[in-house]
């Protein structure tokens, strides 16, 4: 592990010749490095402590929660609980249904999300301070102000469900993948993000390629956006978490089964009187898991980016 | 694990059980004749028959029975939780675009009657008269606006006293307590801490439901009103209000019986389940509860009326309504009175534990079987409700903040108690 | 074998770079009137979308917000212009001024000492090393669980009788608490879980945009014989200033709107003790039917947001653009 871990610390670092102050620095490394480990192993412990409580109780049985004191594992490993969860709601609709909205959510934000971005960030026009701003202004009103204008919004969308062209008559987007898709696809935040990620790159590639005579679009798809994938993953990431997490407006325009998501499964099991825990945490778990990969997949894209390019 | 199949295998007997049973009561049911002349799409907003489990009942089950009756009917049903109701109600009337049929809880109906969004139901021959023959008159009240009936009641969720017979028999006692001093001194004795005074178990736990209805409960048990006759005024702050409140708080502060944060609505399972209270204000599922977790002490379990200068039992519970701008009228209010019919009510109160409204109910095999259930049926012409000005759902959110200041000692429970008055007349007054 | 393909691009840029200096570079290309009107245009072409979008579904609600903010909309009714009537209620509402004050707070305890710990964590997990993924995946894991699940095994941590934290405390003799029904505790409860669920974001943000910061500053600086802590300073963190800016703004917005772990944690209680002014609102739009109180409330909201913002962008201008 050393070897490896001192091969790989801070550029510029690594030991020249090997020579008696170069061992001791590389001694000094290492304990250094076995610190870091263990703080970090500390941290991630207790930042995962609640999800490991979560996946034990996925697995208790009713008698086995209510005992007191509790168990720290479980007396009998009720690994059923997982299958009768899945039982308790149609979830491999529910599962492809948060699927589709995430992915059309994600691909979305990418899209304009970098487009806004990088415009706010690189090209500068009149008024792009006060575009800017208000987009970050819009995030300041919370979701439950917004909620019934964004349905009313929905509900009388022209043309749609039957709606005449004043957006009367019929039922607009409700009950549509329109409803569900468009209208959070794309959140200030994600522009927001974008903006700060092309600022933070050197100047001199755009203008390089503008003398070149590359179109601004070219400069933005071409050159400054491969390197920000660092930022492509985290947008993608959040924007996909929470879309996966989303579960008011799926509940609020849609009334047909076929069209409700993952979280509206979980909340049968978190009733008013009385919650299913071990059914919940099953669920849970299982919902959690996708996004797990996701991370897992995308954080390839964290470890290296513009830095190593050895551009200046 | 074969807790969770019998229980499956319980709720098919029902859905069979109440097949049988609306089959036998269709004869009599309904004011739309089934002449085949109601006819229509319309939409069914419920908040219970949730998840796979009560899906399938409802559509596999009890629908098809709504079908037979009347074929040119068809029914779309938009699922949701009580926790979402709210919000699910806001948007559809906002946008004009509301459920035929709606399920909503007690102390609702006021609101959105007084609104207009609900259908006069006595203008259809649904009146209080005909409707006190098959329920109680508070649940029959519980649907109404104005003198008018608004909603069919389906079940109830009722609060009352449960106690732990193992425990009070060790402690000496073979029957719950009977007044407020029984009460008090019971609970005194059942009480245990361990010697440098943790609470290991309470005498009497009154923190595990919403503090709202906990203090209901005990409202009605000191034979106080929440508002006036003519509602347009609080009355939960009259001498017996108060007397409730400061015995809740005698209990924790001087009896020294429960310790704040003991327990909680939210605090899974109730305490009663693991023996620690030995006694609670609970909900009737603590039945269930207990079927699930600790089925042997299921004979253990002695449910009593608190009796103070009233009975003290609550109900709040769920009831089918019928949107006023339908669209298809008939074909809304024979799909309300279907599901508040003896065989889809009992249906789904089984599945959930709940309470049946309709007194017929009470010699169903169900409720027969769940001495809880049966008890709250018995008992229900002493139940009172929450609810009564059409601001209600604004005021009762106001009741929770004030009754923890009062338990938590920050305000007396007559400070508390009138500062809740003064806002609930502020939202009555309100136009 | 990530490396090949945004290698590619990056050579493509790497070139473009290089032939820059050959040509005298224009430092603005303001200096190219004709370069810029079309660049203006591009400009604004790139942000229609986004602005038709963002405007058509947030900015329209915003302003049916403020309008809705002078009126008496209850759902039920027309909406009426009550003039100032929702502000003076807002503004004398002790319910309403104990949310604020508690927004106040649990945002001066999430905000900075997250980002603190989200910006450390970054640094030491953004050196390669062993199990980098799953102590990158671990901090992370907070983040990706829906806030109402998630908070139900809070609920549990925190049970005074069965919970995790008191069995824990207990082991070293500390007596435990209520944690959620004690009014000195709760808030600092629903904060402990705004904290642990913040910083994956917040990490995150920062490991990529550390993958922005040229490694040959501190090259450069390892040479002048700069320490760590030293590089940390002058050069990790001012380099960081963009993330930085964009962490702050949407963490302050983000704690001024926690919402979900107040409402499954303690429902805004023990004797509103965990109210927030987003609780407030809730509860005036859905619960209250009072449309136009919560506009109001949102609105107070918004200016609280706003002067933030605005001073913050203030105190950064000139490094975040």
């Amino acid at each position: 592990m050393s070897a490896e871990a001192v091969k790989t610390t801070q550029p510029g670092e690594v030991p020249v010749t090997p020579d008696k102050a170069a061992r001791g620095r590389a001694a000094r490394r290492r304990s250094t490095h076995i610190a870091l480990n263990i703080a970090l192993s500390i941290g991630a412990l207790t930042m995962i402590i609640p999800f490991l409580w979560m996946i034990v109780t996925s697995l208790k049985s009713p008698a086995d929660l209510a005992q007191f004191p509790p168990s720290l594992l479980p007396k009998d490993w009720v690994w059923s609980n997982y299958p009768e969860a899945l039982k308790a709601a149609p979830f491999h609709i529910y599962f492809r249904n948060s699927f589709i909205i995430s992915a059309g959510h994600t691909m979305i934000t990418l899209a304009l999300g970098a487009m806004a971005g990088y415009s706010l960030a690189r090209i500068p026009f009149r008024g792009r301070e006060i575009v800017f701003m208000s987009f970050v202004a819009m995030l300041m009103i919370p979701t439950y102000t917004k909620i019934v204008p964004q349905f009313l919004l929905v509900k009388f969308m022209p043309f749609f469900g039957g709606n005449d062209v004043f957006g009367q008559g019929g039922t607009g987007w409700l009950n549509t993948w329109w409803a569900l898709i468009i209208p959070g696809g794309l959140s200030a935040s994600a522009i927001f993000l974008f903006r700060q990620f092309y600022l933070s790159l050197p100047k001199e590639l755009e203008e390089a390629a503008r003398l070149d005579g590359l179109g601004e679009f070219r400069i933005f798809a071409q050159i400054y956006t491969p390197l920000i994938k660092p930022a492509l993953a985290t947008v993608g990431l959040l924007t996909f978490q929470e879309s996966w997490n989303n579960f008011l407006w799926p509940l609020l325009v849609t009334t047909r089964d076929d069209l409700r998501v993952i979280q509206v499964g979980l909340a049968v099991f978190r009733q008013l009187d009385g919650t299913s825990w071990n059914y919940l945490m099953a669920g849970t778990t299982l919902a959690t898991l996708p996004m797990v990969l996701l991370f897992l997949f995308c954080q390839r894209y964290f470890v290296q980016g513009f830095a190593n390019a050895g551009i200046k | 694990m074969r807790m969770i199949r019998t229980h499956a295998a319980a709720v098919a007997f029902a859905a069979t059980a109440a097949l049988t049973l609306s089959a036998c009561s269709s004869a009599d049911g309904g004011t739309s004749a089934g002449d085949g002349t109601v006819s229509g799409d319309i939409t069914l907003l419920s908040p219970i028959f949730e998840g796979s489990e009560g899906q399938r009942l409802l559509e596999d089950e009890l629908l098809p029975q709504f079908y037979a009756k009347y074929p040119d009917v068809k029914v779309t049903v938009d699922y949701t939780t009580y926790n979402q109701l709210n919000e699910k109600l806001t948007t559809a009337v906002a946008s004009g675009l509301v459920p035929d049929v709606m399920m909503m809880g007690v102390g609702w109906v006021e609101s959105f009657a007084d609104r207009g969004v609900l259908a006069n139901l006595s203008e259809t021959g649904l009146t209080q008269e005909k409707l006190e023959e098959s329920y109680t008159k508070e649940i029959v009240e519980a649907g109404m606006w104005e003198d008018s009936v608004y909603a069919l009641p389906i079940m109830l969720d009722t609060r009352f006293g449960v106690a732990r017979m193992d425990l009070l028999r060790e402690a000496g006692y073979d029957a719950p307590p009977k007044t407020w001093d029984e009460l008090t001194e019971m609970s005194k004795a059942l009480t245990v801490r361990s010697e440098d005074g943790t609470l290991q178990r309470t005498g009497f736990d009154v923190q595990s439901m919403d503090p709202r209805q906990m203090f209901m409960t005990m409202l009605f048990s000191a034979g106080g009103d929440l508002f006036t006759e003519d509602l347009t005024a609080p009355a939960f702050n009259s001498p017996a209000g108060v007397d409730a409140l400061e015995f809740v708080s005698d209990l924790i502060h001087v009896d020294k019986v429960e310790d704040i944060g003991f327990s909680s609505a939210s605090a899974d399972p109730n305490p009663l389940v693991n023996g620690r209270a030995a006694m609670a204000i609970a909900h009737n599922n603590v039945w269930s509860q207990f079927e699930k977790a600790a089925p042997e002490l299921l004979g253990e379990l002695q449910p009593f009326v608190i009796q103070g200068e009233a009975s003290g039992m609550f109900f709040g519970g769920t009831l089918a309504t019928v949107s006023a701008k339908s669209k298809h009228p008939e074909a809304a209010q024979a799909l309300m009175e279907f599901l508040a019919s003896p065989g889809p009510a009992l249906a789904a109160n089984e599945q959930r534990g709940n309470v049946p409204a309709l007194t017929e109910l009470l010699d169903s095999d169900y409720v027969q079987g769940n001495p809880l259930v049966q008890f709250a049926m018995e008992n229900l012409d002493v139940a009172r409700r929450e609810g009564g000005p059409a601001q209600w759902l604004e005021i009762r959110g106001t009741f929770k903040p004030a009754i923890e200041a009062a338990l938590l000692g920050q305000q007396t429970p007559q400070e508390a108690l009138d500062g809740l008055a003064k806002s609930a007349q502020t939202a009555i007054d309100r136009k | 074998m990530t490396t090949t393909k945004p290698a590619a691009g990056l050579r493509t840029a790497g070139a473009a770079a290089k032939e820059s200096p050959r040509k005298p570079t224009p430092a603005r290309s303001k200096q190219h009137p004709q370069g810029n009107k079309k660049l203006r245009r591009a400009g604004w072409l790139m942000v229609t979308p986004s602005i038709l979008h963002i405007g058509l579904w947030t900015a329209l609600p915003v302003i049916a917000t403020f309008v809705l903010s002078f009126t008496n909309y209850n759902v039920f009714d027309a909406p009426r212009w009550i003039g100032f009537e929702n502000y003076i209620e807002v503004w004398n509402d002790p319910t309403f001024r104990k949310a604020t004050w508690n927004t106040v707070v649990y945002t001066f305890w999430t905000v900075p000492v997250s980002m603190a710990i989200a910006v450390v964590i970054a640094v030491m997990l953004n050196q390669k090393m062993r199990f980098q993924t799953w102590y990158r995946a671990a901090f992370f894991l907070p983040q990706v669980t829906a806030t109402v699940a998630i908070a139900m095994v809070w609920l549990w941590i925190f049970n005074p009788q069965q919970g995790l934290l008191n069995a824990a405390l207990s082991v070293v003799g500390i007596p435990g608490k209520s944690w959620l029904a004690d009014p000195d505790w709760a808030l600092w409860a629903v904060i402990l879980v705004g904290v642990w669920q913040g910083i994956g974001m917040k990490m995150l943000i920062y490991i990529a945009a550390l993958q922005n910061i040229d490694e040959s500053l501190y090259e450069a600086a390892s040479i002048d014989g700069a320490s760590s802590i030293r590089k940390f300073f002058s050069i990790t963190l001012p380099m960081l200033k963009p993330a930085t800016f964009f962490v702050f703004v949407i963490s302050v917005i983000g704690a001024f709107q926690v919402f979900d772990q107040v409402y499954v944690l303690t429902d805004g209680g023990p004797a509103n003790a965990t109210t927030m002014m987003t609780y407030e609102v809730y509860r005036s739009a859905f619960q209250n039917f009072r449309m136009g109180m919560a506009s109001a409330q949102s609105v107070f909201l918004f200016a609280f947001l706003l002067v933030m913002t605005l001073a913050s962008r203030r105190l950064t201008r000139g490094e975040d653009g």
